[in-house]
């Protein structure tokens, strides 16, 4: 991938209801979007502990996308809400860390919203292509 | 094969035919697996989910000892189940399985195939490297409850619940409207064999009603779903609709003298409905429905309670005597009240904000002046039998008649001691003849009388005789209704002054017929009513009278339509003003003022007057009446063990209204001090009830309180938005000129006639639609009517649900230019059905609004469906019932029919041969999209007629087509409150709401929610043989479920280590499904299993990582993330 430049590499942890569904969706309707994202699926976005927020960056991941279910239609009733939490929270452990918090993005992406996902996805690709390399690979590794 | 093994695995990728071999070079992605650590073997297959697929995992993990399978092809939730299975039959726990997506993550949504083989490349070593650390998990198993839930109960659900409950087991069928049968039964045929389609749906409808296996539920609503596959908790709210069902004959005698008519939402609007109705004859259950919002707004202003709705109604249809009847359910002295309430009810109608509120007050007095003119004095009621228990009423005021007449009409033997000589309290005594005549007043207390009140009057309580004389005597209980006499001092010097008056002495005088010389120049002191009553009656003695307030109008506590009249009448009044001394040689003939102005607002809530320093002045005058409020003239009860308040009001419980002493009850204006006649009778009412209760040996704590069945009040708003109200102008009510009315005491506003008053009582707009006038119970001869019916929570365990709730179809409104609702000749496909159906407003007969059948006629296709500003799909039965309007239109009119199609889509069996039928019986077909319906003719043919303004795009040409009726052929749409049902029940919508099937084609019917199944409209638009067949498919797929009677639901659990926990019990904090317990003895969190779902959240939480989640651990999805990023 580098002959065409920097190519982010980019982790998605997706809820197993809504956003993992979407992406199914996006499959099955033949939606086109980077290549760039890895899903890993969960079963909720709550699941999602700041650790693996934090591992994928320290790893060399350029950005990391947690996707979930939309305000009030959590299929485990309020998971999304924590998971929002979380996110904030690790956003603010970044900070101190001195990544750029835009890295991580959280957003909810319906079962039924496959088209969103898929911009979604355009859009953190674009973001994080802007945003450049990760500057942890080289930090640990040199 | 246990953990601590070395780790086998074998990979295996998936071409999908070509769907994932297209984009990805497999067997690039196969050699690269092989590399991978552990993997023993890897491999490519054409279609891995294939038998062949499925074997040679099996025989691999045999002969190569495999522990581990990765398979790389669609997504798990797809065929992660078939792959689990087949790890099983191999011989390995089937949670030792990972699946990497690599056709809708991969081949189907990149384009570049080296990308797309790089990326299947790196899901495939992440799943390798899952994989490894995968546990074997012990398989859950729950027992399926053989009980369905069937939601909606049109064809789908009829049809589902039918099949299910053959078999022999037991339907919960759930229908929110009042009767099953949904859209299929507003139809008249049905397409294309054109047989009728009552005659097909009743049968079922009826089967479904008397089978033994269904329990229907209608006019009810599924209000929460809890549990999963096999287990599911359903509360179904039963909304009241107020009639018994077991009761109801459907004789439907009530629907004939209900007063109330709404439109008929079964005809959308064409026509008229009762508030007591059944959808339509055929109903299933048939039994009558009334629709009941609440109270209106009129009734909920009411301090008595008093039904205003109600009695406008009855005496908008002419039926007095059942209106005054209404009345004194609630209040007594309806003459009175008639004429001196202030109306709260007014001020909250509804028509306020369409023409003027109903003269709701005027309506009251007709009733009562009707009563007595032709009925006489006798109480409405039946009294009831005897009691021998005795109740003692102190005070002859509307407190005191109000709680003796309903102890009386319960059957309480009832004395009233009054120490005036006349009965009426402040409505005589306070109340001037020009507002409540004496004879009108005395009629309402002969009513009372004649329900079996005794009234002694002349007999003082406290000064003649004790409350301990009276329990002596006999009596059981006590009720004070001693008012509110004693007028309040201002505390200058001069007040003793003769000519120095204190307005309730004054105005007793009056009514008792003395006139009291006041000289020419009267000053009147205070802003309240009794000042304004005493203004108004010394201008009547020929007084020059001038109101002195020491605030301003914003704050005068006076009725202001009060003000008005006194103003009218030539009353002055100064603001901002108030006497500091009267002066004079022993008659007063000066009063010194002082000016004020406003300061601080005080406890009342306004503005406190504050004196201007050195602002004294002085006035002449002859008289003063001195109005500046009312105590309790109380002292003398606290002797009895009575406790008063400081300002001399009676102490009691607020809710029973029990004073300090036992069995001594108060109310009115002894306890709120003064007030109004209705706010007094509706504590009176109050009391007589707990008092009741009381004698009844009940403790008052425990009993229902007062008025616990009232509904909530109607929201006004809501009214306007349910039907187009005209504004109707309220009536103008004659009063006498003013020059009459100062000259006496006649009384100032005219009656009305019997037909103004139905005229005014028919402007009541049905806030809450029933009025509760109770006719229908009357008219009831089964006694089926329960106006104190509620909504019922009903909980119901089932195992399955099938969710059939069907659609709504499109409102054109929006669609400005086919003129739906702007030209009343163009109708929706649904309205039309009922055009066309017997039973319906026009009887079939196909007419136009004016009675004359049309001469031709435009169907216009796909109206919001194919049309990206609506709905981009294809509703897939319109074409289909245009055809069908259309010979149907030309068998019973013979007009000429226009269709307007884009295409049109015959595919069904019969189908196209029904489309060459109505081609060859001489319908016009026309191709191309309408651009307008327009009334603006251009030749003299097209006045008077719709004009179709269409390009013809297989002529090419744009035409217009004079008509005189067109049909829009409107989409399907999801049924209201679908988004909130997915909610419950947790499943998922699609972009157009529709329900989303599991499988678009091998799992047509389920959902992603097991146990969950769909059948007929709502998962998207379909034709009756569709939809039965769907029915059928759901009603199998439950009881297949049934018959297994056993289901494996989700392992991956969390698992919390004890060595670990601390006990801060975060994770049960979080827990949305209670599962997690705190064992205080060990002081550690523990999971039950039973009840946890999965999602993991605890796991997140936990700050010592003691709790792990099954499948999805820590371990497991870092190294699923290392693979990835390696």
């Amino acid at each position: 991938m580098s002959e065409k430049g920097f190519e982010p590499k980019i982790v998605g942890f997706l809820c197993y209801w809504c956003s993992y569904t979407a992406a199914d969706l996006a499959g099955i309707s033949r939606l086109k979007y980077p290549p760039n994202i890895r899903i890993i699926r969960v079963m909720c976005s709550s699941r999602v502990d700041p650790v693996f927020i934090i591992k994928a960056l320290l790893d060399g991941a350029d950005g990391v996308l947690v996707a979930g279910c939309k305000p009030g239609d959590c299929h485990y009733q309020k998971g999304n809400y924590y998971a929002r939490r979380k996110v904030a929270l690790t956003k603010k452990i970044l900070e101190s860390l001195g990544l750029e918090p835009e890295r991580v993005m959280l957003s909810w992406v319906p079962a039924s919203e496959a088209p969103k996902f898929a911009e979604v996805v355009k859009e953190f690709t674009e973001r994080i292509r802007k945003l450049g390399p990760n500057p942890m690979k080289e930090r640990v590794f040199v | 094969m246990g953990t601590k093994a070395e780790p086998r695995v074998g990979v295996y990728i998936c071409h999908c035919g070509i769907n994932i071999a297209y984009k990805v070079d497999v067997e690039a992605v196969r050699d690269y697996a092989a590399t991978l650590p552990h993997v023993v073997v890897a491999r490519d297959y054409k279609f891995m989910c294939s038998n062949v697929g499925q074997e040679m995992i099996i025989e691999d993990i045999k002969k190569f000892n495999l522990n581990r399978v990765v398979v790389a092809s669609c997504s798990p939730r797809m065929h992660e189940k078939t792959f689990r299975k087949a790890c099983e039959k191999g011989g390995i726990n089937p949670y030792l399985f990972q699946m990497a997506s690599i056709r809708e993550q991969v081949s189907w949504v990149h384009e570049d195939e080296k990308e797309a083989t790089e990326k299947a490349k790196e899901l495939v070593r992440a799943a390798v490297f899952r994989v490894i650390y995968h546990e074997p998990l012990e398989r859950r198993f729950v027992d399926i409850n053989p009980n369905v839930l069937v939601i909606g109960g049109g064809i789908a659900g009829m049809q589902a619940a039918l099949e299910i409950a053959d078999a022999g087991k037991t339907v919960y069928l759930v229908e929110r409207e009042p009767s099953i049968g949904g859209h299929m039964a507003k139809f008249d045929k049905t397409f294309p064999t054109l047989d009728c389609a009552a005659c097909i749906m009743t049968p079922k409808m009826v089967a479904v009603g008397q089978h033994e296996n269904i329990k229907l539920f209608t006019n009810s609503v599924v209000e929460s779903v809890e549990g999963f596959i096999g287990n599911f908790k359903v509360k179904i709210c039963k909304k009241a609709r107020f009639v018994d069902e077991d009761k109801c004959t459907g004789c439907g005698e009530c629907a004939k003298v209900c007063p109330v008519s709404v439109p008929n939402e079964f005809e959308y609007g064409m026509n008229e409905r009762k508030a007591i109705y059944r959808p339509f004859p055929q109903a299933v259950p048939n039994v009558f429905t009334i629709s009941k919002l609440g109270e209106s707004p009129c009734r909920n202003a009411c301090p008595a309670g008093l039904n205003a709705h109600g009695y406008v109604k009855l005496i908008g249809e002419g039926k007095f005597e059942e209106a005054f009847k209404l009345i004194m359910e609630r209040v007594v002295l309806p003459a009175s009240l008639g004429r001196a309430c202030p109306a709260f009810c007014e001020k909250e109608c509804t028509r306020g904000e369409a023409g003027g509120p109903v003269h709701i007050r005027m309506l009251k007095r007709f009733a009562a002046d009707w009563y007595y003119e032709n009925k006489g004095t006798q109480p409405p009621f039946e009294v009831a039998e005897k009691k021998d228990k005795k109740v003692a009423v102190v005070g002859a005021g509307p407190a005191g008649l109000s709680c003796a007449f309903y102890l009386a009409k319960e059957g309480y033997q009832v004395t009233v001691f009054e120490r005036e000589a006349e009965p009426g309290g402040m409505v005589r005594y306070a109340i001037p003849e020009y507002r409540v005549p004496k004879d009108v007043l005395a009629k309402d207390i002969e009513v009372i009388k004649n329900m079996g009140v005794e009234i002694k009057t002349g007999v003082c309580v406290g000064r003649d005789v004790t409350i301990d004389d009276i329990f002596k005597q006999g009596y059981d209980a006590v009720f004070l209704g001693i008012g509110a006499w004693k007028d309040r001092r201002l505390n200058v010097p001069g007040e003793d002054l003769e000519g120095v008056y204190t307005s309730i002495d004054f105005l007793k005088r009056v009514n008792t017929g003395e006139r009291p010389d006041l000289g020419r120049k009267v000053a009147v002191i205070g802003g309240g009513n009794s000042a304004i009553d005493a203004a108004r009656v010394a201008k009547r003695l020929g007084a020059d009278v001038t109101i002195y307030y020491r605030r301003t109008r914003k704050e005068m506590p006076a009725f202001p339509e009060e003000v008005e009249a006194a103003l009218e009448e030539g009353v002055k009044i100064e603001f901002l003003t108030t006497p500091v001394a009267f002066k004079g040689n022993g008659r007063v003939s000066k009063m010194e003022l002082i000016r004020m102005e406003l300061g601080e607002p005080d406890e009342s809530g306004r503005r406190r007057p504050v004196p201007i320093e050195g602002s004294n002045y002085e006035v002449d005058v002859d008289s003063v009446i001195l109005a500046i409020g009312q105590v309790p003239d109380s002292e003398v009860f606290a002797k009895f063990g009575i406790d008063l308040n400081r300002n001399g009001t009676v102490r009691v419980d607020p809710e029973t209204l029990m004073t300090s002493r036992e069995g001594v009850f108060a109310g009115g204006d002894a306890v709120t001090g003064p007030s109004t006649i209705v706010e007094a009778i509706g504590w009176g009412r109050r009391a007589a009830y707990y008092i009741a209760k009381y004698l009844e040996g009940a403790n008052l704590k425990e009993v229902k309180p007062y008025d616990a069945d009232r509904l909530p009040v109607v929201d006004k708003s809501q009214v306007f938005k349910r039907e187009r109200f005209e504004v109707v102008e309220r009536s103008k009510i004659k009063e006498l000129p003013v020059e009459e009315r100062i000259k006496g005491f006649a009384e100032v506003e005219q009656p009305f006639t019997e037909e103004e008053a139905v005229k005014e009582g028919s402007r009541c707009m049905d806030c809450a639609i029933c009025c509760e006038c109770k006719q229908c119970e009357l008219a009831c001869e089964a006694q089926a009517i329960r106006h104190d019916q509620r909504d019922e929570i009903i909980e119901v365990d089932v195992g399955s649900i099938i969710v059939a709730t069907g659609f709504k179809t499109f409102d054109p409104t929006p669609l400005y230019r086919y003129g739906y609702r702007r030209f009343p000749e163009v109708y929706t496909s649904i309205e039309f059905e009922r055009l066309n159906n017997a039973a319906g407003p026009t009887e079939g007969k196909i007419v136009m609004k004016n009675g004359k059948v049309p001469e031709s006629v435009a169907i216009i296709h796909c109206v919001g469906s194919r049309d990206e500003n609506y709905h981009r799909y294809c509703s897939r039965v319109c074409c289909m019932y245009s055809m069908k309007y259309a010979h149907l239109i030309r068998e019973k009119t013979g007009a000429e029919v226009y269709e307007f199609y884009i295409d049109i889509r015959a595919p069904g069996k019969m189908y196209e041969e029904f489309y060459n039928r109505v081609q060859e019986e001489g319908t016009h077909f026309i191709r191309g999209k309408v651009a307008e319906v327009t009334d603006i003719a251009e030749t003299p043919e097209e006045e008077g007629k719709l004009i179709v303004v269409v390009e013809d795009t297989l002529a090419g040409k744009v035409k217009r087509y004079p008509v005189d009726m067109v049909i829009l052929s409107v989409a399907l749409e999801p049924a209201d409150g679908a988004e909130e049902l997915a909610r419950i029940l947790g499943i998922s919508q699609d972009q157009d709401g529709w329900f989303i099937e599991l499988h678009p084609k091998l799992a047509p019917v389920s959902t992603a929610s097991d146990g969950i199944f769909l059948a007929g409209c709502c998962q998207g638009p379909k034709d009756i043989p569709d939809t039965v067949a769907q029915a059928s498919g759901a009603a199998a797929e439950a009881l297949s479920l049934i018959m297994r009677g056993k289901v494996e639901i989700e392992a991956a659990t969390s698992h919390i280590d004890p060595e670990v926990c601390v006990g801060c019990q975060q994770c049960r904090e979080v827990c949305a499904y209670s599962a997690i317990d705190y064992d205080a003895g060990r002081g550690v969190c523990v999971v039950n299993e039973a009840l946890c779902k999965g999602c993991g959240l605890c796991a997140a939480t936990c700050p010592n990582k003691a709790v792990t989640l099954k499948h999805f651990k820590n371990e497991q999805i870092l190294h699923e993330l290392e693979g990835i990023l390696l």
